[in-house]
């Protein structure tokens, strides 16, 4: 299992680099006080991993990795894992320097908005993650690409409009109005929608021939 | 000696190809040749081995344990060499290492780097640098690092040059003296068997012709070479197959000694699997 997620790491190490580019030109605009991109960040994540079924696909290494020791359950595992992990890294950073920033900018942190906003972005993310995985398991990454890409972006610019446009402290408001249980809520949501996306594509890929 | 490798009445349908029965046994310390024309079903059973296809029907058995069954314990102590399918080509040989480390429990980094070392691959390139020679050494270095008890090889030598060629299959030759491993190795390059396989198992159009010892079949089999009229007198049922060439009848026959005891005719040559395969495919019944 870790020889799996060792792999895939390797594979998307090069776009570290990108990722990094883009935290710091987020740092860089949100203490000029310009647009907030930190919503792009995690996002990025899933779009990377989305880029190294690509080059298993290429290197059909669907088929090859089936002939190792329990290569077919793994290599799905191994895809969730990593991609929520680096997605938790990525929102950790973000969330820690979009503290910073308003503590530069307003010499206070907002606490929750920054944690609401993030909180959002987190449950878009796993959206995507989770709409999308069974769908590249099931119709391959190339056909799924247009899918994709529509979803993305239509999520970005939904976050982004809002975040122009629209005071995201009144979803504070409302969340600390019901207190802690939305936040139990939508946690124990999103860890259902993982491990049912991740149950079909286990159970797409367990029946996939090459 | 009891069998690493038992197939029996594998079938797997497709929409214009069919695998018909296939069955066939693999000895444990020993060498499987196994030999057929583009298309002809290698790959195919190669894959319901290692249960890259699935929906087939049949038994297969690997030390002894169903292959679906026993999955994970039993690809602890397979190494493969598969036909295109490897790891995704920005990889460096490290990652490979690194990778292999976290599935194999008996990975041996050693080796795997005294491996490249042999090969002159460096582990710190990307695949996507390597020529197709240099692939082929790095697959055949990452499926034999894990001390594998059965080793799947589809086509490993193919894109290799006659010397790492060469090279290649004096290593598997060394595993096999030292490691009491065993060895199914499809290729088209049927010289390479000659020298190293025990048994031949050939297979055409879905369906095995033949698998038997490679002794019993190159020492036995022969080619008769006759004219027209030679070959009118030979009785159907002591003949497989026949070619005609621009001078001369090509005759495959089971058995060198008792075909000369009955017929007065001088030309019976060797046979190579080259040959073999050509008559089986191409001749007449």
């Amino acid at each position: 299992m870790i020889g799996f997620i060792k792999k895939d790491l390797a594979m998307i190490k090069s776009n570290f680099k990108l990722l990094g580019v883009l935290i710091f030109v987020y740092a860089i605009m949100g203490l000029m006080g310009k647009m907030d991109i930190s919503f792009i960040l995690p996002f990025m994540c899933v779009m990377i991993m989305i880029s190294s079924f690509s080059y298993d696909n290429y290197n059909k290494w669907d088929a090859y990795c089936i002939s190792l020791p329990n290569g077919r359950k793994n290599s799905v595992k191994s895809k969730y894992i990593t991609t929520i992990l680096m997605t938790l890294m990525v929102c950790l950073i973000t969330i820690i320097l979009s503290f910073i920033i308003s503590y530069v900018n307003t010499k206070t942190i907002n606490y929750e908005q920054i944690l609401v906003t993030m909180f959002g972005t987190l449950f878009g993310t796993l959206l995507v993650l989770t709409i999308m995985y069974p769908i590249i398991y099931k119709f391959g990454v190339e056909k799924a690409r247009i899918g994709i890409f529509l979803l993305v972006f239509g999520i970005v610019i939904v976050f982004g409009f809002l975040s122009q446009y629209i005071d995201l402290s009144f979803i504070a408001k409302t969340l600390s109005f019901l207190e802690n249980y939305i936040v139990i809520i939508l946690v124990i949501i999103m860890i259902a929608m993982v491990y049912i996306s991740y149950k079909v594509s286990e159970k797409i890929f367990s029946k996939k021939e090459f | 000696m009891g069998n690493i490798l038992e197939i029996k009445n594998l079938c797997k349908k497709y929409d214009n190809f069919e695998l018909k029965n296939i069955s066939f046994t693999l000895p444990k310390g020993m060498i499987m040749g196994f030999i057929g024309e583009n298309g002809a079903g290698k790959t195919t059973t190669i894959k319901a081995i290692l249960d890259i296809i699935k929906s087939y029907t049949g038994e297969i058995k690997i030390f002894g344990l169903d292959n679906r069954k026993y999955d994970e314990k039993i690809k602890e102590d397979i190494g493969v060499v598969l036909d295109d399918m490897f790891f995704p080509e920005i990889l460096t040989p490290d990652d490979i290492n690194n990778t292999m480390k976290g599935i194999y429990k008996n990975w041996d980094s050693n080796m795997f780097s005294d491996y490249l070392k042999k090969f002159s691959l460096l582990s710190n390139k990307q695949i996507k640098t390597f020529s197709k020679g240099m692939r082929k050494k790095l697959e055949i270095a990452t499926a034999l690092s894990h001390h594998p008890k059965l080793l799947i090889l589809d086509e490993p030598t193919s894109g290799l040059d006659p010397v790492a060629r060469a090279e290649v299959i004096q290593i598997f030759q060394s595993i096999l003296e030292k490691d009491e491993c065993s060895i199914l190795l499809s290729s088209h390059i049927t010289t390479d068997l000659e020298h190293i396989a025990d048994y031949i198992t050939f297979i055409n159009n879905g369906e095995i012709v033949l698998s038997k010892t490679t002794n019993e079949l190159l020492d036995k089999y022969g080619i008769v070479k006759c004219t027209e009229k030679e070959f009118k007198e030979i009785d159907k049922k002591d003949y497989i197959k026949y070619k005609k060439t621009k001078y001369e009848y090509e005759v495959l026959v089971e058995n060198k000694k008792d075909f000369k005891s009955k017929y007065n005719i001088a030309v019976i040559d060797k046979i190579t699997l080259d040959d073999l395969m050509v008559l089986m495919i191409k001749g007449e019944e």
